[in-house]
């Protein structure tokens, strides 16, 4: 069994209308023993980014501190807050420096980003254990649940969704699909972000 | 490839050298099958592949067995086809000593008594049956390689089981869906919402799964006396049953995509 599943959980990140979702497991195992029920996996970045991180428990932690030191540092130099294309970008090139001795986290990001016509996009992103970038326009998945994600999000997601439809639609999501994943599940969270506003909810699952 | 042939390994040096013959390879492609009150569906994708080489569009994996039994079979795909051969040859038998065709549930367990039989040297294979009990009622009948089954209203099985069962489970058993007070999730699901299910859980898998794609073909079982449901509608509806007055049974072929 790879070291990505080690301590289980799986983290997803839907694009609606002028908002965006993501939404992760609660739990953290020691393979199959039940360790956590309690253990984020989704940081807030800025006002409007949030990183998902599952993957080997130790590298979600080191990453998440790593991350917000440099958004941290760009912050001061820039003197403005980040846009989630740059911190796609540089979470891509944390992840590859270590190319040959890499941190066992798959990324998932998803934020509002800024048009230059002073409008709002709504931005989703995940990379890989070494950094590969995908930009997908629909929904990204990762962690020990992945394929199961894939196909219920390939079932039930639809362009355009609202706020609350959009909710509604990830939620269900990834409480079937960890539901049918023994490495993932123990509650849910569960952040849709809008121009203006974070809703966050948890979710109960679950407990088996 | 599945089969080394002996001596076809080079001997670069002295030494030991063992040669291994493995019989069994995976030809990829999804199964599923669902219940209704008194019909029931059993679908599976035509490909047939081995490994990222795909052997054939067209190799059907879901077989009509008797009026009202259906057999699917996923996994490695000669031991399927002679699987199914052997069923129906023990099927033709029971015709002959008893003059009738076997009932649901009795084929559904010499299934498993023909599985487990081959405990140390099973056939590389899943499952599913479906069709009409004796009482009216759509059936589904879940098999694993070596003969452990169970009666459920619906399954998955094969290359993308993990993408679609997760979704049926949402759709046909409500899982995580809580209903306001007063409400109810219907106790039983019309054959149109069950099809329009089917098709969307194969597309799904097509779209995120390199062994499921090219073709769908539904097969559509009915209790005897029960209404067609809209059947007459349906576009590309083939028509198989053999006996007037008895449970139907029609075929739906679909085009799935081919990359």
């Amino acid at each position: 069994m790879s070291i990505m599943d080690y301590n289980g959980g799986s983290v997803i990140a839907m694009v609606g209308k002028d908002c965006v979702a993501i939404a992760s497991d609660l739990r953290l195992g020691n393979q199959a023993l039940g360790v956590s029920s309690n253990f984020q996996k989704i940081f807030p970045i800025t006002d409007r980014i949030f990183l998902g991180l599952p993957g080997l428990a130790t590298d979600v932690i080191t990453l998440k501190e790593r991350f917000r030191f440099r958004v941290n540092m760009y912050t001061i130099k820039e003197e403005r807050e980040i846009e989630p294309e740059t911190f796609a970008h540089l979470v891509s090139s944390t992840l590859y420096e270590h190319r040959f001795g890499p941190y066992f986290c798959e990324p998932v990001m998803a934020g509002i980003s800024k048009t230059p016509s002073g409008g709002t996009k709504p931005f989703i992103a995940a990379t890989d254990l070494i950094g590969c970038l995908n930009f997908a326009k629909d929904f990204v998945v990762a962690g020990t649940a992945s394929e199961k994600l894939y196909g219920v999000a390939e079932g039930l997601w639809e362009p355009d969704l609202e706020p609350e439809d959009l909710f509604e639609t990830i939620s269900q999501t990834i409480m079937n699909a960890v539901d049918r994943d023994a490495y993932s599940g123990w509650g849910c969270i569960v952040h849709v972000i809008t121009k203006d506003k974070v809703i966050t909810r948890t979710l109960k699952g679950r407990m088996d | 490839m599945a089969f080394v042939l002996p001596g076809s390994v080079p001997r670069t040096h002295g030494g030991p050298q063992q040669q291994q013959f493995n019989p069994y390879s995976e030809n990829g492609g999804t199964i599923l099958a669902i219940a209704g009150a008194n019909f029931s569906v059993i679908a599976g994708d035509t490909r047939q592949s081995d490994g990222y080489n795909i052997q054939t569009r067209y190799a059907p994996k879901v077989f009509r067995l008797t009026d009202k039994a259906v057999l699917a079979t996923n996994g490695f795909a000669a031991d399927g086809n002679m699987f199914v051969k052997k069923v129906r040859q023990r099927l033709e038998w029971y015709r002959h000593a008893h003059a009738k065709d076997m009932s649901l549930h009795a084929i559904a367990r010499l299934i498993q008594s023909m599985l487990y039989q081959r405990r140390f040297f099973p056939f590389y294979v899943y499952n599913i049956l479906g069709g009409i009990e004796d009482d009216g009622s759509g059936a589904v009948y879940s098999f694993d390689p070596v003969g452990s089954y169970e009666r459920e209203t619906c399954r998955a099985a094969g290359a993308a089981s993990a993408l679609v069962q997760p979704f049926l489970d949402n759709q046909i058993y409500f899982k995580n869906q809580t209903v306001p007070p007063g409400n109810a999730h219907p106790t039983h699901l019309s054959l149109a919402h069950v099809l329009s299910l089917v098709i969307d859980s194969f597309t799904s898998a097509t779209e995120r799964h390199i062994e499921v794609g090219d073709g769908l073909e539904m097969y559509v079982v009915l209790a005897k006396g029960s209404p067609l449901q809209g059947l007459d509608t349906i576009q590309g509806i083939t028509e198989l049953t053999s006996v007037p007055g008895g449970e139907r049974m029609f075929v739906i072929r679909r085009k799935l995509k081919r990359d």
